[in-house]
């Protein structure tokens, strides 16, 4: 009788032991793949702090030969200045939704305003043939491309959690470890203007 | 009494045998243990007690509660270690990413992490290893580093920020060195052993928590309502569990910690003979004595991984038997036996890192003269060309190779080597290297990559293809190992689209070069655990003589490639061959010879055990230096097949022989 409640209970506690291995196993997939993403969003935080830095340099060429677009050029830098904040919100806390939404209206507005410099520097050829213009404008396309590419990567790396934690058994135990929020994709509002870079025809 | 790469890979499987061996021993103890317990408690306590004497010693060998109690204790042990393992083998990034490290990007352009990459990029290449990722423990103000992963494919190197900011060039080049040896000694493995089966031990003593805790309860009701044998015998049972596996965990902790303390000596000795330079890393010793953080690791983690720690990340009150590792005045004293016993109180006067050009000759080569006497006759015969051979110096690189590979990644194009550093260059880069020059299989590679590769990265390769077709030689594959790093950084789908470019790349011509094959491979081997469950090769074969048919088709493609003519071919093979013990081997036609036997070859001898992949890589050495003369063809093949053994080599110095 003695052995037959020692069996049980050993028993009892395997299972509780395999099931307790088994719900770790979750969670820390589960934080595994929130730090892949957190990880990919380093990779665009490297490239859209290196355009942001580009840009002052770009405004700064313009500067002296396109003296009646003061407006296009101020723009140009609020919209940065707005970018470089919401870079800043969204770095802390990658994926959250808010933070999410408030870089990608920056940079939709950053885009944008680049945009519009761009099609007013069509009326100004000296500019356009402008060495430091050039490379400038070059460096900042090949930067977009890295954008487009490592926000890929990045939205690679949230589905990949989102699907799991939308996935049986992860759906019952994400929120109570702390994955309530499924995580945000990053999308560019002006989706054309980052995968298509400025049209800069003088090449 | 230095060991070299193979020796110490053997000591380290031995001693993993031994542990094995350990491990098992305590296992039966713990269920002789058990098994006394509960005979003592259900044959004598629970009602028994007017049994004759007789009969009360047979119950105490009933052979079926033996076995039951047996297969329990047996299968509990045994699922906390494997799950444990499991749980390790996951790989060296999971371990730091739950240490709380963040991954350090290939691209940074911050000056203190751009140092810290310099740094294990020269190791890397000087060891002849992949770059491993590097992970940064941002908030940790004490100066330690880790190497984790299960084998050097999968090993990532973690340093603390109190690291990377407190400690000067040649300090920091000390602690990586210590880290690097880890990986090339195979202590992760035997860590990762430790680390599972003291977690196995400790399941008992759980249990044993949990039978005592709950009785506790139950008996609790049960004196209530009366009945309290059975319920005294079992609280007995749980307190009992509890103190075999507290006492087996204590004296696991203690083994634990002993093994750690040797391999720590063995790893500063190794950083000493990597870097020759001893005043490095007894440098950062001494910082980390006079830096009020020490090398304390904050991280709730920590206490799990404190062997895997440069310094002592987690400070215990009974230091002396659990530390994992040796005091520091003792490490200090070992590298610096004129040590005046003071510590380093303030961080370096800030150098400038060059961002692009890491390596130019330093202060230590200066001071090699001068420390000379200390690490042995090596150093003394420094400005002549090395006598070492390359399979010697196989996971033991030397200061020489580190300025060797600091000059070599000076000799890469600055755009080149920047693209490489990052994942959406870096993809071109090995597109790039891929491209053939003949005219025809050119056209049909550009058009593969106009298709299906990202534009821009189109773009970039035709950008980098003028000085990626200058580029000299032996510049090629330590430009890969520069790669890796970044295109770690892949997501899965964009991985795959990469895969299939190389092997359509690969495959446009319709024939495959040795280059494109050994790119492929060290890629492919690099790459792949990454993306996909990839299971480490396990030792299959004990000796040679069975793989007679392998070594042939090794030897044989060796000797076509570096012997245009085919008695010299013959000759090459007959004398590298006859170093091998093994069975019925003979040269293969140059049809034969093809890179797919060469993979099934490799496939199999990366199966054997160091010793005989030691013997494998000498025969190559004789047969490809039977002519007295190696060509970068020669080179670049026997590296890949080094990689393919899983044996990190050192690039070839100028002048130095094979075997």
């Amino acid at each position: 009788m003695g052995i037959a409640i020692v069996i049980i209970l050993v028993v009892l506690a395997l299972i509780i032991l395999l099931s307790i291995g088994w719900l770790v196993g979750i969670f820390n997939r589960l934080v595994r793949l929130r730090n892949r993403f957190q990880n990919a969003f380093a990779q665009i935080e490297v490239q859209l702090k290196r355009r942001h830095d580009l840009i002052p340099n770009l405004v700064e060429t313009a500067k002296g030969y396109m003296r009646h677009e003061r407006e296009t050029l101020e723009a140009v830098i609020s919209a940065r200045n707005q970018a470089v904040g919401g870079l800043e919100q969204a770095a802390k806390d990658p994926g959250n939704a808010a933070a999410m939404q408030g870089l990608m209206g920056a940079e939709g507005a950053l885009s944008g305003a680049l945009g519009r410099l761009f099609a007013v520097m069509e009326a100004y050829p000296d500019l356009k043939a402008n060495q430091n213009m050039m490379q400038l404008s070059e460096e900042l396309t090949s930067t977009e491309n890295k954008v487009a590419f490592s926000r890929q990567a990045f939205n690679d790396a949230v589905t990949a959690y989102n699907t799991y934690k939308q996935s049986f058994p992860a759906i019952i135990f994400a929120g109570m470890f702390g994955h309530a929020q499924d995580a945000t994709l990053l999308e560019f509002e002006d989706r054309e203007a980052i995968q298509e870079p400025p049209k800069v025809s003088f090449s | 009494m230095a060991m070299d790469f193979f020796e110490s890979q053997d000591a380290a499987r031995r001693n993993t045998g031994r542990l094995v061996i350990l491990f098992v021993l305590a296992v039966i103890a713990i269920m002789i243990a058990i098994y006394l317990l509960v005979a003592l408690l259900f044959g004598v306590g629970g009602g028994y007690a007017e049994i004759e004497g007789s009969r009360r010693a047979a119950l105490l060998l009933d052979w079926r509660l033996m076995a039951a109690v047996g297969a329990i204790t047996l299968a509990v042990v045994g699922l906390g270690s494997l799950y444990k393992m499991a749980q390790l083998r996951a790989g060296g990034g999971f371990v730091a990413e739950s240490l709380g490290g963040a991954l350090i990007h290939p691209e940074t352009t911050d000056p203190v992490e751009r140092r810290v990459l310099n740094v294990v990029e020269e190791m890397a290449i000087a060891s002849g290893t992949p770059c491993p990722p590097v992970y940064m423990l941002g908030d940790e103000k004490g100066i330690n580093a880790f190497a984790a992963g299960f084998s050097p494919e999968d090993a990532c190197i973690g340093v603390t920020r109190g690291c990377a900011e407190q400690l000067s060039r040649d300090q920091l080049q000390g602690v990586i060195a210590h880290e690097f040896s880890h990986i090339l000694n195979g202590d992760m493995r035997l860590n990762i052993r430790l680390i599972g089966i003291l977690n196995g031990i400790l399941v008992v003593g759980i249990i044993g928590y949990f039978i005592l805790r709950s009785s506790f309860y139950a008996g609790g009701a049960s004196r209530r309502s009366g009945k309290r044998d059975g319920a005294g015998a079992i609280l007995l049972l749980g307190a009992g569990l509890a103190v075999i596996g507290f006492v087996g965990t204590f004296f696991g902790n203690w083994i634990k910690a002993a093994v750690s303390r040797q391999r720590e000596f063995l790893a500063d000795a190794s950083a000493v003979q990597f870097t020759r330079n001893p005043s490095g890393i007894a440098g950062a010793l001494k910082r980390i004595g006079g830096y009020a953080p020490g090398a304390k690791v904050e991280s709730p983690n920590a206490p799990e991984a404190s062997h895997m720690f440069f310094g002592r990340a987690i400070t215990s009150g009974l230091n002396s038997i659990f530390a994992t590792h040796p005091p520091l005045p003792v490490r200090i004293e070992r590298l610096e036996p004129s040590w005046d016993g003071e510590f380093i109180t303030t961080g370096p006067a800030p150098e400038p890192e060059a961002a692009k050009a890491p390596g130019a000759p330093r202060a230590h080569e200066a001071r090699a003269a001068a420390i000379a006497g200390l690490v042995g006759a090596a150093a003394a015969e420094r400005p002549a060309p090395p006598r070492v051979s390359a399979v010697k110096q196989i996971g033991r690189p030397t200061q020489e190779h580190i300025d060797h590979a600091a000059r070599l990644i000076q000799r890469i194009p600055a755009q080149v080597a920047n693209a490489a550093r990052e994942s959406y260059g870096a993809r071109a880069v090995v597109y790039g290297l891929l491209i053939n020059r003949e005219p025809a299989p050119r056209r049909v590679q550009t058009d593969r990559l106009d298709e299906h590769a990202d534009r821009g990265v189109c773009r970039l390769t035709a950008e980098l293809l003028p000085a990626l077709e200058n580029l000299s030689r032996e510049l090629r594959l330590p430009l890969v190992d520069l790669a890796l790093p970044a295109l770690r950084n892949l997501s899965p789908p964009q991985y795959a689209v990469f895969k299939q470019n190389v092997q359509a790349l690969v495959d446009a011509d319709g024939k495959i070069d040795l280059f494109e094959w050994a790119l492929q491979r060290i890629i492919l081997r690099h790459l792949e655990p990454q993306f996909s469950r990839v299971k480490p090769p396990v030792t299959h074969y004990y000796a040679l003589r069975r793989l007679g048919r392998q070594c042939s088709a090794l030897l044989s493609t060796l000797a076509y490639v570096g012997h245009r003519d085919r008695a010299a071919a013959q000759r090459a093979f007959s004398l590298a061959i006859s170093r091998l013990a093994v069975r019925s081997a003979s040269m293969l036609p140059p049809e034969a010879c093809t890179m797919q036997a060469l993979d099934e070859a490799l496939h199999d001898l990366n199966r054997t055990t160091p010793r005989l992949k030691k013997q494998i890589l000498t025969a190559c050495a004789a047969c490809v230096s039977a002519d007295r003369e190696v060509t970068v063809d020669e080179a670049e093949l026997f590296r890949a097949l080094c990689d393919g053994l899983s044996c990190p080599m050192p690039p070839l110095l100028p002048g130095q022989p094979l075997g």
